[in-house]
């Protein structure tokens, strides 16, 4: 097999808002530096920043201080974030947010006094989330974007990465193995460093919320490498994604969080308004609350036609909702849906990944010269992610990242020479499916997110979450016998589709572990079995790695290094 | 209407392309990209297309349907099919990878010649500029800025369809937002790119961009004030 060997200095793997902020800081730190920044699809295109639609939580409002948002962050994620880390996302918010206004050219809406304009978002104690109307992440992306666009970097766009190559003296990463999408070959790019900001994405639920792009394909080279992932049990699920059925691509799609603030009710399929019966804050409840409600309704069998519930906004006046949600009445009324007047199902819908790799601060990790940002790191979030601290996460980390990759090459920098015998193990995974006949990829994928769904879900327990181990096992031996029936390696997404469950599959398993281990209730995580949340004072976090072939689970007490429970760092 | 006949381009680079026709089961919630995607997943393995957010905000899923370009994620069936029969092409104006994609590099290359990035004048150790939304220059910057660059107003355009250097819409609009940003240090700079060789006065008005775009910009409206200030500009008045 033909493999094209390319060298750089600084590779950055995707192109969201981690991917783009690390190649910027990389080459203002440098501009010297050779930076490629590869993408599974198009730079700045692919990815879920874009898709930002709330906003970002930054501690700049009169009155608002970095010690109440980082409390908002520690409590919302019920004590189980690194605290280093959380502090560091929150503390350095303020600068991103400035250097995206100042620097960047992004203009985030005003109040009629020419201040920066906070919205409210749920679970926090200040209004402190800047936004540009409900396109935050359009705003954010487009601007950063031409930002890199302007820079001398080598854009490898739709490249798919398949494998972390270690070096060959086990000091540290060597590079990137990829499959150039367009032409179907082979292309080991060896760098000093290597950024993973490919994104994460819980895209293994039949409803999930991510660019279809997304596949776990970082998290699931990482858990190779050798890197441990935290938190993998935290799966955040949005309490309204649009529902259209199995065969269309806008089901699991968000609509926005602001119709149940502005009053919009839930309805199930018996015309009852049943938010009542779960909590006194009936729609306006936290996403968690909200999500394993509509989820208990639809267990029940009290359904819609397509197996969710109504979003009613009638009530509201259909001018009013017009008038308030232009966006998302468009939007549903392209799918062939009217929003005022009622015709919109919705189920819950698996939105982010908490958990991931496990990090430092300056986004090293612990393999010298890898570095990861964005959603395919944990820690920050704990167990459970407050609405607008996504999207700073990912910059905030993205731009870390860039500064510590320049640091590290001025001071240590070296391209290493890589284990090829990796290489080769990874093309014999790719090829394989070209010397299978038959199977079918995406029944294979509807069962395994059937599966995710219904027993590694939003409601969990021991009994479901063992029966979704084995079936998982399964799934594994079928997924082998999958083959691609176009030897056509050129832009062959059903070759691409088929490596996407190599990724899914082996998450899949990392989150059903965690999940069975996690034996109490806590934010996103749910266990039937154990609902009362543990002594908050004895935390520990889920820690997951390979050896050999098999999973390994540790359980290490998180570090309360800055505040512990009980306590706060918000001076009255 | 119980199944629609669906022709699709397939092709390569640099080779002849063709129509290949499929028959696909017609369902109450389908959108383009679902049709696209079913006849990948069921009928021909081999189809190659792109798409990513599903949304309407990356603008990746963009093609050209029944002879108009188009976000495939958020067009219904309903709203382009003639008697259950759909024609699906890749963009127009830029070169073609394979079937249903197509190469967006000179798209944004152009959207670099027009002046298109911010330069600022304060940095990210300052505060945010205090900037009222009734400013009428920030107005007209609004105006445009929710561009998410898909290319579909570039696909519809016969200027650039003629002549390949010209910049097009997509770029001129966004330098239409810079020149009117206050904040921007390159404002001038912008403007000299933006009504320089290929720029806004290669425009001819037919409006086709503003027609086609799904947010409901009108960058004929931008490249029409682009003018504008050219002409004040050359009189000697700056921006």
């Amino acid at each position: 097999m033909e493999i094209e060997h390319i060298k750089t200095d600084v590779l950055i793997l995707g192109a969201g808002g981690a991917g783009l902020f690390a190649a910027l800081h990389a080459k203002q730190a440098n501009p010297d530096l050779d930076v490629t920044i590869a993408s599974k699809g198009l730079l700045g295109k692919s990815g879920c920043t874009r898709m930002v639609q709330g906003g970002y939580n930054v501690a700049l409002g009169p009155g608002d201080s970095v010690e109440r948002h980082f409390m908002d962050t520690i409590e919302g994620g019920k004590w189980l974030p690194r605290q280093d880390i959380a502090w560091t996302l929150i503390e350095t918010a303020v600068e991103r947010v400035q250097e995206l206004e100042n620097e960047l050219g992004c203009f985030f809406d005003r109040n009629p006094d020419g201040n920066l304009h906070f919205k409210a978002f749920a679970g926090q104690t200040y209004d402190r989330t800047v936004h540009k109307s409900d396109l935050t992440g359009i705003e954010i992306i487009g601007r950063l974007m031409e930002q890199v666009w302007a820079l001398d970097i080598n854009r490898l766009e739709e490249h798919r990465a398949i494998e972390l190559v270690p070096a060959k003296d086990g000091s540290g990463i060597a590079g990137v193995l990829m499959i150039d999408v367009r032409t179907g070959g082979y292309r080991f790019v060896q760098a000093q460093t290597v950024m993973l900001g490919t994104g994460g994405g819980p895209s293994m639920y039949r409803y999930h919320t991510p660019s279809g792009d997304k596949t776990c394909d970082g998290l699931d080279m990482a858990l190779r490498y050798g890197l441990k992932l935290r938190d993998m049990e935290m799966v955040q699920f949005h309490p309204t994604g649009l529902l259209g059925g199995p065969d269309t691509r806008m089901t699991g799609t968000v609509l926005e969080e602001g119709l149940r603030g502005a009053g919009g009710w839930l309805v199930n399929g018996e015309g009852e308004r049943f938010m009542e019966r779960y909590d006194p804050k009936l729609e306006r409840a936290t996403r968690d609350i909200v999500s394993r409600s509509i989820y208990s309704e639809m267990r029940e069998g009290r359904t819609t036609p397509q197996g969710g519930i109504y979003i009613h906004m009638e009530h509201m006046g259909p001018e009013k909702v017009e008038a308030m949600f232009p966006g998302m009445v468009k939007r549903c009324a392209d799918c062939g849906f009217s929003l005022p007047r009622n015709e919109v199902e919705i189920v819950p819908t698996a939105h982010y990944l908490m958990g991931g790799v496990e990090f430092e601060c300056d986004a090293s990790t612990v393999s010298p010269g890898l570095y990861a940002a964005g959603e395919d790191c944990g820690g920050a979030h704990g167990a459970n992610r407050l609405g607008g601290n996504g999207v700073a996460n990912s910059t905030v980390f993205g731009g870390i990242a860039g500064d510590s990759m320049a640091a590290f090459i001025a001071k240590e920098g070296i391209l290493r020479d890589p284990d090829t015998s990796m290489i080769d193990q990874a093309i014999a995974r790719c090829e394989k499916p070209f010397s299978v006949k038959g199977g079918n990829c995406h029944e294979l994928r509807e069962k395994l997110s059937n599966t995710m769904w219904d027993q590694v879900g939003i409601l969990r327990n021991e009994k479901d979450l063992e029966a979704a181990q084995e079936t998982l096992k399964t799934y594994q031996a079928e997924l082998s016998d999958i083959g691609i029936p176009i030897e056509d390696r050129r832009f062959n997404l059903t070759w691409h589709d088929r490596l996407n469950m190599d990724s899914l599959m082996s998450m899949s398993e990392v989150i059903t572990v965690a999940s069975l281990a996690r034996e109490d209730s806590r934010g996103a995580h749910f266990r039937e079995d154990f609902p009362e949340t543990g002594d908050l004072d004895k935390t520990n976090y889920t820690q997951i790695y390979l050896q050999g072939e098999e999973l390994k689970l540790e359980t290490p007490p998180v570090e309360f290094t800055h505040v512990s429970p009980g306590n706060t760092l918000i001076k009255e | 209407m119980t199944t629609l006949r669906v022709k699709i381009w397939r092709g390569n680079e640099n080779e002849e392309g063709e129509f290949q026709t499929f028959d696909v089961p017609a369902r109450e919630n389908q959108t383009i990209l679902d049709v696209v995607t079913e006849v990948q997943r069921v009928q021909e393995p081999g189809l190659s297309y792109r798409f990513a957010c599903r949304v309407g905000v990356c603008g990746s899923c963009a093609m050209t349907v029944n002879g108009k370009p188009r976000w495939t994620c958020r067009t219904h069936i309903n709203a382009v099919a003639k008697d259950g029969e759909i024609t699906i092409e890749p963009l127009r104006n830029m070169p073609v990878i394979k079937d249903l994609t197509c190469d967006m590099t000179e798209f944004f290359q152009k959207w670099q010649k027009a002046g298109g990035k911010f330069d600022g004048t304060i940095t990210r150790k300052d505060p945010v500029a205090t900037l009222p939304p009734s400013d009428l220059k920030r107005q007209k910057a609004d105006a445009g800025i929710e561009c998410i660059n898909c290319a579909v107003c570039y696909s519809a355009c016969d200027t650039v369809n003629w002549d390949s250097d010209y910049l097009g819409p997509a770029a001129l609009n966004r330098a239409w937002t810079l020149v009117n940003d206050e904040r921007a240090a390159n404002r001038q700079e912008v403007l000299d790119k933006a009504i320089g060789d290929s720029g806004c006065s290669s425009c001819h008005s037919q409006g086709n961009c503003t027609a086609a775009c799904p947010v409901g910009l009108s960058p004929s409206q931008s490249i029409h004030g682009l003018k504008r200030m050219s002409l004040l500009s050359f009189l000697g008045k700056g921006i």
